[in-house]
């Protein structure tokens, strides 16, 4: 994987343009590699007539056959065997609906300076020490979801001084214990030391709604931050306007939006987004996005509204080269965005699927939110 | 939001209010009625408004297809004549008369007199739109105190109704209390379930199971649980016609109702006769699909994704695509005739089911029956819907018919104005 090796060590996080030739090269080693190790992989290759050899240009990448995340949550997709993988991750769903991606260590590896290299754009990673505030899974043996690998993984940003969940596993479930929390952050900002909060934008949301209510301000210690990731799960209905958000956040914590740091990933797709000062998401170098025309699935031009399609050569344990999520998102130039960097933006609008569903016929409901997750 | 005698609160003053609402009860039990005609006269006046056009920049932003018939059903549904006739069914004539007993054998006589049971807690956990304003005139048709949680993915629909009624009929404002409170939030709960004679609950499993744990030993549960429906064919009348409604019945639904067709029920305990009835009926579902796609980038996203995932299914696994399956609909041929909820959005089962199996296999599902759209020949009907009844269907309707709604129709086998009365007797 020596391309792959160089496209992780890519000195400027954001530089899409000058890695192009790097990336096409790492996607095809990547390519090359699942067609050998993946037995399906090869099959839907074969079967749309692409060889890893086509694999040479800007152009290719738009026919190398993409994978819906479906395909991952119907089928365990591996293209070496498990004992040579570090980590197995889930996405959230609950079981039956959640997709399992292997890493094996050196993929995790590239993660690692591909997370520092990327956090470092909002100057993330100090010395300085944290009480984190997590508003995800505490986590248990019986979790694998990458986002309770992700929130722990963001509190290893500094040294932690504390961390408490929102979300406690109790009974054989995960409850919120938003008084719990709010009890903590009032604790925390009397400390000398900043406090980061990590986790859904929907939990934090609703805690600083509750403290608003209840009349609670607080100023946290300079310095801290709000990192949000892992998406508005089956809050959708209540996603919030971003301005409607900081000030909230200004009002009740005092926490200015320049500390406000959001992140996009999933755990097909698992490069890091983190947004820029102006609250755009870059692609970063590791990673490229088409936008494809919902009905013809034909790439579209930059500006256009459609499915999104994310691409990376991070992870060799499974074929996750080219998958295309649920979401519909547009693809910016991003030298419009002002904030110094060049490199497209990405703005996910929605999900498919997403609408708030009735219903009244006997089980539907547990299943309809399932299949929300 | 929260309403109590009339006025709008913000959430946060719940407990305040919850603290003095016994009080408040106590005082309209001791002081006050509400006759029906005050509440058919609201109701009606309200019906003009939703006719004159008032509401319809409400009824376009719900997320459902077709709100203009649903519009229309409810115009239907609220005007005066459509109320006066529901009471009629529901209670009979003069049911809020009393009158003097004539017993025989020169027993003692007593006077009989209705009432309203007393306080109603409304909990609907998220189903029809506008379901809770509904639940909450029933109550008030009855001269009942109601107390309405709403639930929680509620859009605006319900508090705005019920504000526009208070507004027409200030004498009902004493009868109305609305709160948004969560379920989570159990102390609240607590308080409103035991100031209250009956609980009515709309919802499925899992909140009928939360609420019997919530409910004080002795309070009326009036439990409006979810359901099952499915056809049965046996035979035709006019085979064409009856197919195409079955479809579009399936396609427009979308299996999200009680009365939505989950499993199609053939006669025969052949498989291959189910297999054949797939073949059949599979073009029409797929037509009445193709009618019905919504023009949104949403829902073309995601049928070819659908229809993407399937070929590289395809191509994966080496097998053959399910047969009777596009990117719109699928029909599901099971062997097995267990009654149960199908993959929904024009995904149905199809399953064998002897008539003579009827009562044994249905039965494991009594709790959840209720429609069946019955599709034979006309010499088998009267025959066919004798076993419905002994079995435990409560709407035994024609296929395309499945999800109407009729005036003066029990609901799930009750009428519902009944159980939320009580019987007097007094010398």
């Amino acid at each position: 994987m020596q391309y792959r090796s160089k496209l992780f060590s890519t000195r400027d996080a954001y530089d899409t343009e000058g890695t192009q030739e790097l990336f096409i090269k790492a996607m095809q080693e990547n390519c090359r590699f699942q067609y050998k190790g993946c037995p399906e992989y090869r099959r839907i290759l074969d079967g749309m007539g692409f060889s890893p050899d086509d694999l040479t240009d800007e152009e290719a990448l738009t026919k190398l056959p993409f994978l819906p995340t479906l395909v991952f949550k119907k089928h365990k997709l591996c293209s070496m065997p498990e004992s040579r993988m570090a980590v197995r991750a889930t996405s959230s769903g609950t079981s039956g609906h959640s997709s399992e991606i292997g890493f094996t260590v050196s993929d995790l590896w590239a993660g690692l300076k591909m997370v520092l290299r990327v956090s470092k754009l909002r100057r993330l990673v100090s010395i300085v020490p944290c009480h984190y505030i997590v508003f995800g899974y505490k986590p248990h043996k019986s979790n694998k979801t990458a986002v309770t690998k992700t929130a722990l993984g963001a509190t290893m940003f500094t040294p932690a001084l504390s961390r408490t969940f929102a979300l406690i596993y109790k009974n054989g479930k995960y409850s919120p214990d938003l008084e719990g929390v709010m009890r903590a952050v009032v604790r925390r900002s009397k400390s000398r030391f900043p406090v980061r909060f990590m986790g859904f934008p929907s939990y934090t949301y609703f805690l600083m709604k509750l403290m608003d209510e209840k009349g609670i301000r607080v100023t946290l210690p300079k310095g801290s931050k709000i990192m949000l990731g892992g998406g508005w799960k089956q809050f959708y209905a209540e996603q919030v306007d971003k301005t409607v958000f900081y000030e909230l956040a200004q009002r009740v914590l005092g926490v200015t939006d320049d500390n406000i740091v959001e992140f996009f990933g999933a755990v097909e797709h698992p490069v890091l987004y983190c947004d820029c000062k102006n609250h755009r998401f870059h692609v970063p170098a590791y990673s490229r996005v088409i936008i494809r025309d919902p009905e013809t699935m034909q790439p579209l031009p930059l500006g256009s509204e459609g499915l999104v399609n994310l691409l990376t050569p991070m992870v060799t344990a499974s074929p996750i080269l080219s998958v295309m999520t649920d979401d519909i998102g547009i693809l910016r130039d991003g030298s419009e965005c002002g904030c110094g960097l060049t490199s497209p933006t990405l703005e996910i609008l929605g999900r498919i699927g997403m609408r708030d569903i009735k219903t009244c016929a006997a089980g539907a409901a547990e299943i309809l939110k399932e299949a929300q997750l | 939001m929260i309403i109590a005698k009339g006025k709008l609160y913000d959430t946060k003053e719940q407990d305040r209010i919850l603290s003095y609402l016994e009080d408040e009860i106590n005082e309209t039990l001791a002081e006050k009625s509400l006759s029906p005609e005050t509440v058919i006269n609201a109701v009606d006046k309200l019906c003009d408004k939703v006719k004159k056009g008032e509401f319809d920049e409400l009824i376009s932003s719900l997320p459902i297809d077709g709100a203009e018939h649903y519009k229309n059903i409810a115009i239907k549904l609220l005007s005066r004549e459509s109320i006066e006739y529901k009471l009629k069914t529901e209670l009979g004539k003069d049911f809020f008369s009393s009158y003097e007993t004539t017993p025989p054998l020169g027993m003692k006589s007593f006077s009989v007199s209705a009432h309203p049971l007393g306080v109603l807690l409304h909990i609907s956990a998220g189903n029809v739109d506008g379901l809770p304003a509904f639940s909450l005139a029933e109550g008030l048709l009855t001269g009942n105190i109601n107390i309405l949680k709403l639930p929680q993915a509620d859009n605006d629909l319900s508090v705005r109704i019920i504000a526009e009624l208070i507004a027409i009929e200030p004498l009902l404002s004493d009868f109305i209390y609305v709160f948004d409170t969560p379920s989570s939030d159990i102390a609240a709960m607590q308080k409103m379930a035991q100031l209250c004679d009956g609980i009515v609950l709309w919802g499925g499993e899992a909140a009928c199971a939360a609420v019997r744990k919530l409910a004080p030993i002795g309070v009326k549960l009036i439990e409006w649980g979810h359901k099952l429906s499915f056809a049965y064919i046996s035979g035709y009348e006019d085979k064409e016609s009856e197919l195409q409604a079955l479809a579009d019945h399936i396609v427009t639904t979308k299996g999200l109702l009680c009365s939505s067709c989950q499993v199609i029920y053939i006669d025969t305990d052949n498989f291959d006769n189910v297999n054949a009835f797939c073949n059949e009926f599979f073009p029409y579902l797929q037509s009445a699909a193709e009618k019905h796609v919504p023009p949104t980038i949403d829902a073309k996203a995601e049928i070819s994704l659908r229809e993407y995932s399937a070929k590289l299914e395809a191509l994966m696994t080496g097998k053959q695509p399910e047969k009777f399956t596009s990117s719109l609909c699928a029909l599901v041929p099971k062997s097995d005739s267990n009654l149960e909820l199908s993959d929904m959005f024009s995904s149905v089962l199809v399953k064998p089911l002897p008539h003579e199996k009827i009562i044994p296999v249905l039965r494991r599902s009594k709790s959840f029956l209720q429609t069946v759209g019955l599709i034979c020949s006309s010499d088998k009907r009267a025959v066919l819907t004798d076993t419905f009844c002994r079995a435990g269907l409560v709407r035994i309707l024609k296929a395309g018919e499945m999800s109407e709604a009729f005036c003066g129709e029990a609901h799930d086998g009750d009428y519902p104005l009944r159980r939320y009365v009580r019987i007097v007797n007094s010398r």
